[in-house]
């Protein structure tokens, strides 16, 4: 029987899986793919920044500065395990560390003339130029030197944070689950309370917080997603290293963990220590973004944004985390639209519209499920994606032209599928419910399409926090059909693209392990005798 | 000397006397069974050996120094490792890196080079994926290859099991505590483990101090059983001598009332050929 085990040791894809185990598997092709990818970005960013949209750049370094945050915020909460609610206060303090040290003289001079600060001379002196002419770097002091300045306090703001990081740290220990949870939450709320109080406000300016931070580099995409990569190289680097697999093991059993001789007190602090350092960096980066440094842009509102993304993307998941960032900021900066004053007619349209879809979504994943046959991955992105054009596009579509017309052609498709052979059988039971979905969408379509001019159609009606409205719809419908969130658990990753799957037994490997477990073909004993051991069965 | 010296030691929880004055020894390279029914206080016994619990009086001594009142990863750095009776691997992650992570305690580097990948970081890390092959071939080809990258969720209860004792065995301990190794297999499964834990001895040169309820495991491989029944050490020896001490008998079966036939219990376990 040792002949099946040593012709498997001889098959040159099972040397080489247990010879590489994963590690570095196939690094320079990766390596090279990565750094293309890297190129194409830049290209994209090149490309998207020359169209000459503000507001698109403006989007797109909300983009990286709340990737800076929402990655950092997984380290704890997704690879560590620990429900972190502290991290817009890790946020404030490199924010206001950075918006203090690089404060232009103009807006130093305001502060000390006005009244009603708090600041005194010497805290308002805290400054990274000072700083440089007390070490003799007197010349790194003028505007062209701004962005080595921005870099240090940045960094120091970073630093700052990671010490509170290190004091949140603490109670981690004793703590586990949603008590930790409530204490964190409680953390980023005295950091934020206290930033406005008497024994603070010499250093924060109190409530009037700092006006006039140089936005240059919070609103420039280079300088945002430089920070992103950096971060992602670094959060990245760690995931994937033994100190990563602790913190996952410490994630999924803290006590076997420790019985595996993990120090489950050093790698947590090891967590929140980097986590506040890469908040501290999101935070310059935000009150450069914003122009200012206020404490109502620190509200625990932030952190919420960026567990919904975490949630969306896939907890745990650093491209899944990107992926949610992506969709709460296009949310976020692209809603606008959804809150602006419509007449009833267009929102009857675009109710039944979504009807319409929805109708027809259920229907096919329905079939689908029935048929044991999973939707295709086009599908699904498919209805995402039009639910998301339709649901922020729709409003905006002007009265009736061609747009209208191709709207309603789009639609007919969605309006048949129910009568379809081989689609329709397979809802025996529960076609009712997309027979009334589609019926109340076709009649709500013409109520407000075809007669708008009628009686109370004429109205207005605006959409006040439809935006948020329409996150939460988002949020809901991820969570039915993909309780890990759009990307889930697992990275993307270039094995995973070119599907070369390490788990997957080739024929031979399959044949061999239904030889070890089934007792009918392998009565002379287990894997022991097969070791060639020379004890025979009891 | 012993490699593992448990004097007198008492663990009470509320008014529960779960552990009391229960002294054991295990010396170098001997297999030892513990005992017992159900709530005898085996698994308290091993919570208290790992740090788990600290005994409220008595010592425990691991290889000449206290291990009492230490912290669970400290008494694994010292050469100490479990596994549990009801599995606590870390199920979303593979079987090699369930593996990796017990040898993490070990690793010299810092988290600032390991996250730079220095060289002498891969260096480490190369050699633990070596040492956690070498670990998971204790268990024939069935945990190896393709095995090695499948999330643990997806394994069998008896490859889980096996796993877990690989994981035990990639600390690097000297000393294995083994709660129930057998639990959930089936007889061949059993027989098999059986082999593997002696070669575990023989071969990998781990002492080991074993929970078991399958008595035929027992019988075969431990060097000497020590029986607990109420937190109470109540008979020590060789498998043969305990099994037919009356007060171990007792402890199992219950108490043959005066002037009475033998319960059904004991008639049956004649039968049957069983020794208790």
């Amino acid at each position: 029987m040792a002949v099946t085990s040593s012709r498997l040791d001889q098959n040159p894809q099972v040397v080489e899986r247990t010879k590489t185990l994963a590690f570095q598997q196939n690094r320079g092709r990766n390596i090279l793919l990565t750094l293309g990818t890297g190129l194409i970005c830049i290209l994209a960013l090149w490309f998207l920044t020359g169209l000459g949209s503000a507001k698109l750049s403006q989007a797109l370094a909300l983009f990286a500065i709340w990737g800076v945050a929402t990655v950092s915020l997984n380290l704890i909460n997704g690879t560590l395990g620990i429900l972190s609610l502290g991290h817009h206060g890790f946020m404030l303090i490199g924010g206001y560390t950075t918006a203090l040290l690089i404060l232009s003289d103009d807006a130093r001079q305001r502060i000390l003339d006005s009244g009603r600060s708090a600041m005194t001379e010497t805290t308002v002196g805290l400054s990274v130029s000072n700083l440089f002419s007390s070490i003799g770097l007197g010349a790194l002091t003028g505007d062209g030197s701004l962005w080595l300045r921005f870099l240090v306090a940045i960094f120091l703001g970073g630093v700052v944070a990671a010490i509170a990081g290190l004091i949140v740290g603490i109670p981690s220990l004793r703590l586990r689950g949603d008590y930790l949870a409530i204490v964190t939450f409680g953390f980023g709320e005295i950091i934020r309370l206290s930033a406005s109080t008497r024994i603070f406000a010499p250093l924060t300016n109190g409530a009037l917080g700092f006006a006039g931070v140089p936005s240059e580099f919070g609103k420039s995409v280079w300088w945002t997603f430089g920070f992103l990569a950096f971060t992602l190289f670094i959060i990245s680097k760690l995931k994937y290293s033994s100190y990563g697999r602790a913190m996952e093991s410490i994630r999924e059993d803290e006590i076997a963990s420790e019985a595996m001789g993990i120090n489950l007190a050093y790698h947590k602090v090891l967590g929140f220590v980097i986590s506040a350092f890469f908040a501290g960096i999101a935070g310059g980066l935000w009150v450069s973004w914003l122009g200012n440094a206020r404490l109502d842009n620190f509200l625990f509102t932030l952190t919420f944004f960026f567990l919904v993304a975490i949630s969306a993307g896939g907890t745990g998941s650093i491209t899944g985390v990107l992926v949610g960032t992506a969709l709460v900021i296009f949310v976020r900066q692209y809603g606008d639209p959804l809150e602006e004053i419509y007449a009833i007619s267009r929102w009857l349209e675009f109710i039944g519209i979504i009807l319409i879809i929805a109708g027809a979504a259920f229907l096919l994943f329905r079939s689908f499920n029935r048929s044991g046959k999973r939707l295709p991955n086009w599908a699904i992105w498919l209805f995402t994606a039009s639910l998301f054009i339709l649901l922020l596009g729709s409003p905006v579509f002007p009265g009736i032209n061609l747009g209208k017309i191709g709207l309603y052609v789009f639609l007919i498709p969605f309006v048949i599928m129910p009568f379809l052979p081989n689609v329709g059988d397979k809802t025996k039971g529960v076609g009712w419910v997309v027979y009334a979905l589609l019926g109340a969408g076709i009649l709500t379509l013409l109520i407000g399409g075809i007669s708008p001019g009628a009686g109370w159609l004429t109205g207005t009606f605006r959409g006040f926090g439809m935006r948020g409205i329409a996150l939460a719809i988002l949020l809901i419908v991820i969570m039915i059909f993909r309780p890990s969130g759009i990307v889930g658990r697992h990275e993307f990753t270039w094995s995973w693209l070119f599907r070369e799957k390490l788990d997957e037994p080739t024929e031979e490997e399959r044949k061999q392990d239904a030889w070890l477990t089934n007792p009918e073909l392998n009565r002379a004993g287990g894997a022991a005798n097969l070791e060639g051991s020379s004890e025979e069965g009891i | 000397m012993a490699m593992l010296e448990v004097k007198n030691i008492s663990k009470s929880f509320g008014g529960l006397k779960a552990m009391n004055d229960v002294s054991i020894s295990v010396g170098q390279g001997e297999i030892v069974s513990v005992i017992g029914p159900n709530g005898a206080g085996k698994t308290t016994l091993f919570n208290l050996i790992t740090g788990v619990y600290t005994p409220d009086t008595g010592d425990i001594k691991f290889e000449g120094s206290s291990i009492a009142g230490k912290k669970p990863n400290q008494i694994v750095d010292l050469g100490v490792a479990r596994t549990f009776q009801n599995l606590r691997l870390f199920m979303n992650m593979t079987i090699l890196e369930n593996v990796l992570v017990s040898q993490h305690h070990k690793l010299k580097s810092n988290w600032l080079s390991a996250l730079l990948r220095t060289p002498g970081y891969l260096a480490q890390e190369k050699a633990m994926r070596e040492y956690a092959v070498e670990k998971l071939a204790f268990f024939g080809p069935r945990l190896q290859s393709f095995r090695l990258h499948q999330p643990v969720f997806v394994l069998s209860y008896a490859n889980r099991r096996r796993t877990e004792m690989a994981r035990a065995m990639a600390t690097g301990a000297k000393l294995l505590l083994l709660d129930e190794p057998s639990a959930g297999m089936n007889p061949k499964e059993t027989r098999e483990i059986t082999q593997i834990i002696r070669r575990m001895r023989d071969q990998g040169g781990y002492t080991i101090l074993l929970v078991e309820h399958k008595m035929n495991l027992v019988g075969e491989i431990s060097d000497r059983v020590v029986v607990l029944d109420y937190g109470q050490k109540i008979a020590e020896g060789s498998y043969q001598d305990v099994v037919n001490d009356p007060t171990v008998i007792e402890a199992y079966l219950g108490k043959k009332a005066e002037g009475k036939e033998e319960t059904e219990v004991q008639k049956a376990a004649k039968m049957d050929g069983r020794t208790i």
